[in-house]
C-alpha cells in the first residue's frame, strides 16, 4: 500500500526522517517494498500484513500506529471536521441479506461538482491516485485517509428515495463505471434502488447512478459488508479494488461513523450544501472484547524477561484500557483491531514493538531421542549405492501429460501427476547423451529417486539408467534384502562421507568450485584430431601445441581419448569440443580454426597430422 | 585392466538437503517424511489455515480431480504437524522434527518460480521452547550452510500457523533476503494434533530449500533443478 510521508506528518508532526522510517517499519512492523522521492514528498509502497490489514490499510491507522511505536504526539483529526446542521430526511434503507452489517446513508443536496481542493489532489496524487471531482475525490480521500470506503450516488438518479441491500438475483446485470456489463448470481451482493442495481456491494459502482458534471444531489454510502463475499464477488467477476480489498480483509463498523463524519466534514468545507439527517442501519453492533495476558507466559513466548513495566508504558503508549493484578493483565481491545484475541497475540504485540532483536540466540538442550527415519534410511542407502556405482542423480517433473491423478486448474498443460520415473529418465537420458561431449564422462548412466502416484496411492521409486536399459522398481524393492543395521551406517555421517568420495583425483577441478557456471544455451561442434610423432614424444607436449592454437571457443578438451604404437612411431588422438556463450558457431569457422592447428603440428618436424 | 569406478555426480539440491539434514540431526531432530499428496486436513485445517482463506484457492493450490479434499501439498508444515501429532500420542514430548521435500504450488514458471520446488521444515514442541530457542537453532542452520559471517535477524510478519509470526533474514555476501517464515505455533496448531497448548509450546519454521542453493551457488534459475541435465551437478 502507498503511504504519503506529508500526509502521515498531518497527524505526527515529530515523524523522524523518511530514512529512519524504513527501520521502523521493517523491524516493528511490516515489510518496505519501496521508497519513491515525489517532489517535496516521499511515498513509501509498504506491504501490510494480513492480520493488520483491518486496521492498518490508510494513513491514520499507520500514523496512531506509528505515534504509539515511537512515542511520540498523535494529533485527533476529528474535532477538525466540522458537524454540519441537518434537515431532515425521508431517505430509506432496507437491508435484506445478513451480509450487510450496518448501512449509513446521507442525502446531500445542492451540492457543486468542481475541482477539488489543492491538498486533496495532492495528496490523491502521491499515492497515485487520480483526481476525478470534488466528491467522488472526497469518498476516495475518507477511504485512503481512515480506511472506510465510501461511494456516492447521483440522487436524482435513482427510482426514488430508497436503497435496499440484498443478493443479486441470478442473471442479474449491472453496467460498472467504466463501461463492463457484468453478469450477477445470488452469491452476489448489491445495493439497488427500487428497479436497477446501482453497485456491487463493496466492490464497484455503476454506471447508472453516476455522479457526474451534472450532478445536484447526492446520496453518501458509507457502509460494512461481510468480507468473505466481497472477496467471492470481487475474484469471480474479477474486478479488485481499493474498496474490495479493504472489505475483504474485515473491517470494524464501527469505522464508519468516524468516515461519515470525515466526509461530511470534508463536503461541509466545499460549500453551501444542504445536508440531511444520516440514516444509520447497525442490526448488531460490534461487542466489546477483553483479552487477558500474564507477563510470565510472554516471557516464555519470547524467550525474553520482559518487565511489568515495559509491558505498562506499551499498553499506556497504544492507549488501552487495562486492569492490572500482579502481572496479570486485562485489556479492552479496541474496535479496530480484530487482530487481537488470544494471549499469543499480545506476545507478538510486545516482541515485535521492543523489537525481535532482544530475542537473543540461544540452543535448546531438549530430552529427545531422535529415531532413524526409515524412508530417509533407505532412500540414503539407495542413493549412495547408485553413486557409488557411478549413476548420477537427476531430478524430473512430477507433472506430465498423462496419468491415473489429474489436477485442476493447473497453469500449465501438464495435468497429470507421474505414475513412473521412466519415462522423465527417458528424456534426461537421451539429453545428456547429447551433451556426452561436454559432461565429463564417458558413458551416460543416470537415476531419479522419487513419488509416483498411482489412483489410489502414492509411492517412492527409483529408477536407473545407461545406454543398455531403464530399471524401475519401488524403494522397498531395490532395498528388500538389506539389512536394518546397514541403514543406520548410512546415516551416521552422510556429509562427510560424500565428501570423502569426492575427493578424487578426478573429480578434483570440479569440486574445488564454490560457484555455479551456466552453460551455454548454443549448440557445441566436437572435433578429433589424431597425431603420429615419434616413440619419444609425450602426449603433453602436442596437447601444448594443440593448446596454444586452439583459440577461446574450446570449453572442453584437448582430451587425450586413443593411442597407439607402430613402426617406431606413436599415434595420439584428441577431441576437442566447441562452443559459444552468445551465437551459434558455423562448421566453416571450426574448420578454420582446425586447419590452423594443423598447420602449426605440421611445422614441427617429423609430426604428421593422420 | 580394472577400470575404478567414477563416483556419480549429485543433484546439487539433494546434495544440500542431505547437508541440511545432517545439521539439524547434530541438534536433535528427528527426520520426518511424508505424504506428497495430501489431505486439506493436515495441509491446511491443522494449521489453522480456515476454509476461506486465499491460499485455498485454486489459484494458488493444486486440488484433485474425483479426490475430495485432497490437494498437493504446499508445504510440508504437514509433515511437521503429523509428527507432533504421533510423537504427543506415543508421550515422546519434548520433541523435534526436520522435514525436507518436494511441495507444489499451481502458480506460472519463471527464473524464480517453478511448480515444484523444495521446503524445509521444522519444529521443536516442549514445555519453554521459546523464540530465544529458534533464533539459536536457525543462526546455527545458516551458519553451517552458508558460512560464519552470514547474519540472521527476525522480522515482524504473519503466517496463519504461528503467533507471533515472523519471517527470517538473512546477510549473506552483503545483501539481505527474506529466505523463511516462522513463528511460536498457534494454540489452534497444537489444539489440531491432540496437544494441549497450556501445557506445551513451540517453534515452527518453513522456507524454500532451492532459494538457498541459487544463492549459496548463485545457480540462476530455479528450474534448472528439476531438468534432468546433468550440467547442473557441478558441485
Amino acid at each position: 500500500m502507498k503511504i504519503s510521508y506529508n500526509w502521515l506528518k498531518w497527524y505526527i508532526p515529530e515523524i523522524p526522517e523518511a530514512e529512519k522510517l524504513q527501520d521502523v517499519f521493517t523491524y516493528h512492523l511490516c515489510e518496505v517494498e519501496g521508497i519513491e522521492k515525489k517532489g517535496d514528498d516521499t511515498v513509501f509502497d509498504i506491504n501490510i500484513l494480513p492480520n493488520r490489514a483491518h486496521d492498518l490499510l490508510n494513513h491514520l491507522g499507520v500514523a496512531r500506529e506509528l505515534a504509539s511505536l515511537l512515542n511520540i504526539e498523535f494529533k485527533d483529526p476529528m474535532p477538525m471536521y466540522k458537524i454540519p446542521e441537518t434537515k431532515p430526511t425521508k431517505l430509506k434503507i432496507k437491508i435484506e441479506t445478513d451480509k450487510c452489517r450496518r448501512y449509513m446513508g446521507r442525502i446531500v443536496r445542492n451540492v457543486k461538482i468542481g475541482p477539488s481542493p489543492d491538498w486533496v489532489q495532492k495528496h490523491l496524487e502521491s499515492i497515485g491516485q487520480r483526481s476525478i471531482n470534488n466528491i467522488v475525490d472526497a469518498t476516495n480521500i475518507v477511504m485512503y485517509d481512515c480506511g472506510q470506503p465510501c461511494h456516492a450516488f447521483d440522487l436524482d438518479k435513482l427510482a426514488s428515495e430508497m436503497l435496499i441491500v440484498r443478493q443479486a438475483k441470478e442473471g442479474e446485470i449491472m453496467m460498472t463505471l467504466d463501461n463492463k456489463e457484468i453478469k450477477l448470481t445470488a452469491s452476489d451482493m448489491v445495493i439497488t434502488d427500487e428497479k436497477n442495481v446501482l453497485a456491487i456491494a463493496g466492490v464497484k459502482g455503476g454506471k447508472l447512478a453516476e455522479v457526474d458534471e451534472n450532478t445536484k444531489n447526492i446520496l453518501i454510502e458509507v457502509a460494512n459488508f461481510d468480507p468473505v463475499s466481497v472477496r467471492k464477488t470481487s475474484k469471480k467477476i474479477n474486478v479488485l479494488t481499493d474498496s474490495s480489498k479493504r472489505f475483504e480483509n474485515d473491517l470494524s463498523p464501527e469505522i464508519a461513523s468516524y468516515a461519515m463524519r470525515e466526509i461530511s466534514g470534508l463536503l461541509f468545507e466545499y460549500g453551501n450544501f444542504d445536508f440531511e439527517e444520516i440514516v444509520d442501519i447497525y442490526p448488531n453492533k460490534q461487542k466489546l472484547k477483553k483479552l487477558s495476558f500474564s507477563i510470565d507466559k510472554i516471557s516464555k513466548i519470547l524467550g525474553v524477561i520482559i518487565s511489568e513495566k515495559e509491558v505498562v508504558d506499551i499498553l499506556k503508549r497504544y492507549n488501552f484500557e487495562y486492569k492490572n493484578k500482579n502481572g496479570g493483565f486485562e485489556i479492552d481491545v479496541p474496535f479496530m483491531r480484530l487482530d487481537l484475541e488470544i494471549e499469543e497475540d499480545m506476545a507478538e504485540e510486545v516482541g515485535r514493538i521492543l523489537g525481535y532483536d532482544k530475542v537473543k540466540p540461544k540452543i535448546p538442550k531438549i530430552d529427545f531421542k531422535p529415531k532413524i527415519n526409515d524412508t530417509y534410511a533407505k532412500i540414503s542407502w539407495a542413493r549412495n549405492e547408485l553413486l557409488n556405482d557411478g549413476y548420477s542423480e537427476v531430478m524430473t517433473y512430477t507433472f506430465c501429460n498423462k496419468g491415473e491423478v489429474e489436477v485442476l486448474a493447473s497453469a500449465s498443460d501438464k495435468k497429470f501427476l507421474r505414475t513412473n520415473l521412466s519415462d522423465g529418465l527417458k528424456e534426461s537420458l537421451k539429453l545428456n547423451q547429447l551433451n556426452a561431449p561436454l559432461l565429463e564422462t564417458d558413458e551416460i548412466k543416470i537415476f531419479e529417486i522419487g513419488t509416483v502416484f498411482l489412483k489410489d496411492k502414492e509411492e517412492i521409486n527409483i529408477c536407473y539408467a545407461d545406454k543398455k536399459e531403464i530399471k524401475e522398481m519401488s524403494l522397498e524393492e531395490f532395498c528388500k534384502n538389506v539389512s536394518p543395521d546397514t541403514f543406520a551406517q548410512v546415516l551416521g555421517s552422510p556429509v562427510q562421507d560424500s565428501k570423502n568420495e569426492r575427493a578424487q583425483p578426478d573429480h578434483s577441478q570440479k569440486h574445488t568450485a564454490s560457484a555455479f557456471k551456466m552453460w551455454s544455451i548454443f549448440p557445441f561442434i566436437a572435433r578429433d584430431i589424431a597425431v603420429w610423432v615419434s616413440e619419444e614424444i609425450k602426449s603433453e607436449d602436442v596437447e601444448k601445441v594443440i593448446k596454444n592454437s586452439m583459440g577461446e571457443l574450446v570449453i572442453r578438451g584437448p582430451k587425450l581419448f586413443d593411442q597407439f604404437k607402430k613402426d617406431g612411431k606413436i599415434s595420439y588422438a584428441f577431441r576437442l569440443v566447441f562452443q559459444s556463450y552468445d551465437r551459434t558457431l558455423t562448421d566453416t569457422e571450426i574448420n578454420e580454426i582446425m586447419t590452423k592447428i594443423t598447420n602449426k603440428i605440421k611445422e614441427k618436424n617429423g609430426w604428421q597430422v593422420r | 585392466m580394472i577400470e575404478k569406478i567414477k563416483k556419480g555426480t549429485e543433484n546439487p539440491l539433494l546434495m544440500l538437503a542431505n547437508e541440511a539434514y545432517s545439521v539439524f540431526s547434530s541438534l536433535s531432530f528427528e527426520i520426518a517424511t511424508g505424504p506428497e499428496l495430501e489431505s486439506e486436513w493436515y495441509n491446511f485445517d491443522v494449521l489453522n489455515v480456515s476454509k476461506d482463506h486465499p491460499a485455498r484457492d485454486m489459484q494458488d493450490t493444486f486440488f484433485i480431480k474425483d479426490q475430495k479434499e485432497k490437494v498437493l501439498r504446499t508445504h510440508t508444515t504437514n509433515v511437521s504437524a503429523r509428527a507432533i501429532e504421533k510423537a504427543g500420542k506415543e508421550g515422546r514430548l519434548p520433541c523435534a522434527f526436520i522435514s525436507i521435500g518436494k511441495v507444489f504450488r499451481n502458480e506460472a514458471t519463471d527464473s524464480t518460480h517453478e511448480m515444484q520446488f523444495f521446503q524445509i521444515d521444522g519444529t521443536m514442541v516442549g514445555e519453554d521452547i521459546s523464540l530465544a530457542d529458534l533464533k539459536g537453532v536457525l543462526t546455527h542452520f545458516y551458519k553451517k550452510m552458508l558460512g560464519d559471517d552470514v547474519e540472521m535477524e527476525f522480522r515482524p510478519s504473519f503466517f496463519p500457523f504461528v503467533e507471533p509470526g515472523l519471517e527470517v533474514w538473512l546477510k549473506f555476501r552483503n545483501r539481505w533476503l527474506e529466505v523463511m517464515g516462522a513463528g511460536m505455533l498457534h494454540p489452534n496448531v497444537l489444539k489440531n494434533v491432540g496437544l494441549d497448548p497450556k501445557k506445551v509450546q513451540g517453534f515452527a519454521f518453513g522456507g524454500g530449500l532451492d532459494r538457498i542453493a541459487m544463492v549459496k551457488w548463485n545457480i540462476p534459475d530455479v528450474r534448472l533443478f528439476y531438468q534432468g541435465d546433468l550440467r547442473l551437478n557441478q558441485f
